[in-house]
């Protein structure tokens, strides 16, 4: 397992939010479902580094990445796409895609390889490859924030909500590329959007109210009552 | 639209009552420019941080008295002339400032910005007051001889050592321009400055970045502080004046924007000559900064052009 987490209990100040959260994510694609404010958000800020551990184990690798910083996080192999995407606005989609390769130790040789990657799997990024990153629209920059993300050549990627606040044509394109990306590197992805998202992935988790309630794969997880009738509209 | 030609107007009448000025004294220019050039480079630094770091250092006055103190004092006990300490003052005020943001700065980077100025204007207190009780508030100077060089132009004769310190505020603002756009950890303090949570994504350590960018600042302030006792007599209370103009000037740029840095500093710098000009308005000179800045503030809530609004570094 790449990652495996045991009896996560986290939150803000004294609220809490994620309680005995387990899980284990292998070579796959993994789908983490919820409604809003259910902990999706916090769990995976909790994986970067982003919250304290109050409780539990967050295993990476076999190593225990609990009390690391966000920057440790990222260099041990986890690369994350955040909901706000979280650019350099003011600096070129080429910088951008750098920066994502700069300080990660063992990419830094394979930059020019793995932007090589990067570009093919987004054209666009090669045609806007010196514009600034903050003037982009929303679907391009989110294909910024990805291409970022595997500039780091990461054994984890952790998509949260990618399909936020895109319109459906590229939703479907967002789809389609994390499709082709579980081929080669373990993802986690939070999303809204369940139809779309368990075609693209292995396995589905449905958190809810700090707790992982329903867990099995994509077919199993489509033909759930719950699911269907909480996630699905059915 | 109207409000823009008016101060376009303005802004023209100004230029054209400064050109007579300027053409009936000329010295008006030459000493408005090295006036400039010292504002710029003591305010490049001070800049790079608010930039980057995102906070108001009330303390830089203060680091260039320390390092001009301590320049003072090697100067002395060596026998050294003052040019030989600008790079080791620039390192030992860089790691000053380093151990400085260690213990205090980085523990108040997510405090509300009303604390990190009582932080930092306390650090200053506290380094003028230190300074004040080791070594009085006797003024200190070290004499040089190159220092009263002059040249002769026809009838204009002016002294030209002050010229350094335009040349410095060059090299530190086109030097550091080079630093953050071509160089992986420029572009990652750049990065750091847009968006710290996006840098930690990406693997930076942001609070490594804020705390080597700090200490950059302060060895450009440290290199500032070995020149600046070249020219003028040193006191305790010495770097509070540049505090605040540094502050006028960055603010008048716009954040982050250094090269700006320098085109304010030639507006404050011929400003302050101008009114030096004249006997009736000498005593105005030192308080020119307040208006500027008023000025600045003013038309950027009302929304005026201004030609200094420039890019970003």
């Amino acid at each position: 397992m790449i990652l495996e987490i045991a009896g996560l209990e986290t939150g803000y100040g004294k609220l809490r939010v994620l309680s005995g959260v387990s899980l284990s994510i292998g070579a796959e694609s993994v789908g983490l479902f919820g409604p809003n404010g259910a902990g999706k958000t916090t769990l995976i800020n909790t994986i970067m580094g982003m919250n304290r551990v109050w409780k539990g184990s967050v295993r990476f690798e076999g190593r225990d990445i609990g009390g690391l910083p966000t920057h440790e996080v990222a260099r041990a192999g986890i690369a994350l796409v955040p909901q706000e995407r979280e650019l350099f606005p003011l600096m070129s989609v080429a910088d951008n895609l750098a920066l994502g390769a700069a300080f990660i130790p063992h990419v830094v040789s394979r930059k020019e390889e793995l932007l090589e990657q990067v570009l093919a799997l987004f054209p666009i990024l090669k045609e806007r490859y010196r514009q600034l990153a903050g003037t982009m629209s929303g679907g391009q920059q989110r294909q910024v924030a990805i291409g970022r993300a595997l500039m780091a050549n990461p054994k984890l990627l952790i998509l949260d909500e990618p399909s936020l606040g895109l319109q459906p044509s590229i939703v479907a394109e967002v789809f389609e590329r994390l499709g082709q990306l579980k081929k080669t590197v373990s993802i986690l992805v939070t999303e809204q959007n369940v139809r779309e998202s368990l075609r693209a992935v292995d396995r589905g988790l449905v958190l809810e109210n700090g707790a992982i309630v329903i867990e099995g794969t994509a077919a199993e997880l489509a033909r759930n009552p719950h699911v269907e009738r909480s996630y699905l509209g059915i | 639209m109207a409000v823009t030609r008016r101060t376009g107007i303005l802004i023209v009448l100004c230029i054209a009552a400064a050109a007579i000025i300027i053409a009936w004294r000329p010295t008006v220019l030459i000493y408005g420019i090295q006036q400039a050039g010292l504002y710029a480079a003591i305010a490049i630094p001070m800049g790079l941080v608010l930039g980057i770091v995102h906070i108001v250092n009330l303390a830089h006055g203060e680091f260039m008295m320390v390092a001009a103190y301590a320049t003072y004092f090697a100067c002395k006990a060596l026998g050294m002339d003052p040019l030989l300490a600008v790079l080791p003052a620039a390192a030992v005020t860089a790691g000053f400032g380093w151990i400085v943001f260690q213990l205090t700065i980085k523990r108040a980077l997510k405090a509300p910005e009303l604390n990190q100025l009582i932080l930092t204007f306390g650090l200053g207190i506290v380094m003028s007051q230190g300074v004040n009780l080791l070594f009085t508030s006797q003024t200190r100077k070290i004499s040089l001889d190159y220092v009263s060089a002059s040249m002769d132009i026809g009838d204009l004769s002016f002294g030209i050592w002050s010229f350094v310190f335009v040349a410095v505020a060059v090299v530190y603002a086109y030097g550091l321009k080079f630093f953050l756009t071509r160089t992986t950890l420029g572009k990652a303090a750049l990065a750091v400055g847009q968006n710290p949570r996006g840098a930690a994504i990406v693997g930076i350590d942001v609070n490594r970045v804020y705390g080597i960018v700090f200490a950059l600042a302060l060895a450009l302030v440290g290199g500032m502080g070995a020149l600046f006792i070249t020219k003028a007599a040193i006191f305790p209370m010495v770097g509070a004046p540049f505090t605040m103009k540094s502050f006028c000037l960055v603010a008048v740029a716009g954040i982050g924007n250094i090269p700006g840095i320098l085109g304010a500093s030639v507006l404050l710098g011929l400003s302050e000559s101008i009114l030096r000009a004249f006997r009736e308005t000498r005593g105005w000179a030192d308080i020119v900064f307040f208006v500027l800045i008023i000025v600045v503030i003013l038309g950027r809530s009302l929304k005026w052009s201004f030609p200094l609004k420039g890019r970003k570094a």
